[in-house]
């Protein structure tokens, strides 16, 4: 019989690293993916040969990069397997790790994300559509936030708070590519993309890496890891889409049955969630998403961000790292970065982003295509 | 007549004989199991992976609801010069179809009964070609 990953061995992330995330630059990608991973390792106290397999996610990389890179470390000659599953490639990676230790076959993986910004075609499939050159995801997004807007009779000057509330958390965020605060009028008067969104509205073309080291009890063990800084992943689950009702936004009905088997592979309600990162490359997805994951009713999202609830110290801090709008999207790292933000939080080790008491955490991804991975992790003690 | 030439022929056409001034139509299909799809293609159903001959044409009237429009500021394709109209428009035979709104449509809110028609694009090669716009219904 199927089992989910929370019936197999326990699984902990134990080490955590990034490269900043910033602005399309010269840096090679070995420079950015090699610091996120020796940060982890150094997080983990741990050292490379101790890595039984790696996870490489990138989307924009082409083929095979992973080895030009991790041979820098000391070529071990240990497994590697390169990921892309879209916007989701990172929180892929992370899931297949946790899923070789799981099962026993590791006691220690990788997952490292990594991408600069390559312009990559997809495939054609041989099915035309009428104007999709003319649809790109803002525009997609755009068509959302009108719809948004006009059935919950919410004003499209509200959804941008979710961009002031994620920046303000950006600016506190060492490796966040946007570290600044943003007043309402600054959201609104920028430069204005598709529909009623502006540029800081949306997140920016970036790059960066993201590192996260997991591994089981027995590792901890024997590698003299501290126990107290592992932090448990208490359900991993993936989806793709499916057909839904005409009219019905798949990237929010994805999310919901994704989540709602996540929460039950952890045992969870949507209320015992203190953290949680998603998927919010443009505004109106925040307000999609934490109604989707069970925060509230639809439409309601707008009244928990004005109340402060979805704030750091609020009743779910949600995008504490700054999320895809001001802490960035790269593509490859951007789920793993989740993770660590999250285990961070989890740890207590999280700053002046620190939310009080933070016991369970939710990481979201959806990809284009369209998949959506969730995880959920837990303090230890 | 001469047929107008179409800019995306594979996914609309003319109405039959009414001539020039009757609505496109969208080719479409439907699979055994009775779902409805746009455009037409012989891959497999969606909903049931039914493949082939359980696949037949189906014109599909352009004639829907519009529940979401966006006006696009910013493009990076040269072939499309911003701003233009998005609309995403809920068909009454079924699938959501996204394209843009024609340049004369008149005011639009949401809810609002929508239709198709064709419209004149100017091509690189200075060719005027033929490709379909929604616009309201008044
Ligand atoms: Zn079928």
């Amino acid at each position: 019989m199927a089992r989910a990953l929370n019936e197999l061995r326990s699984v902990y992330v134990v080490g955590i690293g990034w490269h900043r995330y910033q602005n399309p630059s010269e840096t090679s990608y070995v420079t950015l993916g090699l610091a996120a991973i020796r940060e982890a390792l150094a997080d983990a106290r741990i050292e490379w040969p101790a890595v039984e397999s790696s996870y490489v996610a990138t989307a924009l990389l082409g083929m095979a990069a992973g080895r030009p890179m991790l041979r820098h470390l000391g070529a071990t000659g240990a497994p590697l397997l390169h990921i892309e599953n879209a916007s989701a490639s990172g929180s892929t990676a992370f899931r297949q790790a946790c899923i070789e230790v799981a099962s026993g076959i590791s006691d220690v993986a990788l997952a490292v994300g990594v991408d600069k910004r390559n312009m990559v075609r997809r495939s054609d499939t041989g099915i035309d559509h009428l104007a999709d050159d003319a649809i790109v995801p803002f525009t997609h997004f755009a068509l959302l936030t009108n719809e948004y807007a006009g059935r919950h009779h919410v004003s499209v000057d509200d959804i941008a708070l979710v961009a002031v509330k994620n920046h303000r958390n950006g600016a506190r965020n060492p490796n966040a590519q946007r570290q600044q605060d943003r007043t309402l009028d600054e959201v609104l008067g920028g430069k204005k993309v598709s529909g009623s969104l502006t540029a800081l509205q949306c997140t920016p073309i970036g790059e960066g890496a993201a590192a996260v080291i997991v591994a089981s009890d027995d590792a901890i063990k024997r590698l003299g890891i501290n126990p107290d800084r592992a932090v448990r992943v208490t359900a991993s689950v993936g989806r793709s889409e499916r057909v839904y009702p005409p009219g019905v936004g798949f990237d929010a009905a994805l999310t919901r049955e994704t989540v709602e088997l996540a929460l039950a592979e952890a045992k969870r309600t949507p209320g015992d969630l203190d953290i949680i990162e998603l998927h919010d490359a443009f505004t109106v997805e925040e307000l999609h998403y934490i109604e989707s994951i069970g925060l509230c009713a639809e439409g309601q999202g707008i009244a928990m961000l004005k109340d402060g609830a979805l704030d750091i110290g609020g009743r779910c801090a949600v995008n504490p790292s700054g999320g895809l709008i001001a802490m960035g999207h790269p593509i490859g790292p951007t789920g793993i970065g989740q993770i660590g933000e999250i285990t961070m939080q989890l740890r207590g080790e999280a700053g002046a982003r620190q939310h009080r008491d933070a016991r369970v955490g939710l990481a979201h991804m959806v990809g284009v295509g369209a998949v959506c991975y969730v995880h959920l992790l837990e303090r230890s003690a | 007549m001469q047929p107008l030439r179409l800019l995306k022929s594979q996914l609309y056409s003319e109405r039959g004989d009414e001539g020039r001034l009757a609505d496109p139509v969208l080719r479409g299909g439907r699979c055994r199991c009775g779902y409805v799809f746009f455009p037409m293609q012989t891959y497999g159903c969606e909903r049931c992976g039914s493949h082939d001959d359980a696949l037949t044409p189906q014109e599909l009237s352009t004639h829907g609801i519009l529940l979401a429009l966006a006006v696009v500021h910013l493009h990076a394709d040269k072939n499309r010069l911003a701003p233009f109209t998005v609309v995403k428009v809920a068909l009454d035979n079924g699938p959501v179809v996204r394209t843009l709104l024609a340049d004369d449509s008149g005011e639009i809110t949401l809810g609002q009964r929508m239709k198709a028609k064709l419209v004149p694009v100017r091509q690189g090669d200075g060719e005027t070609v033929y490709d379909l716009r929604f616009t309201a219904i008044v």
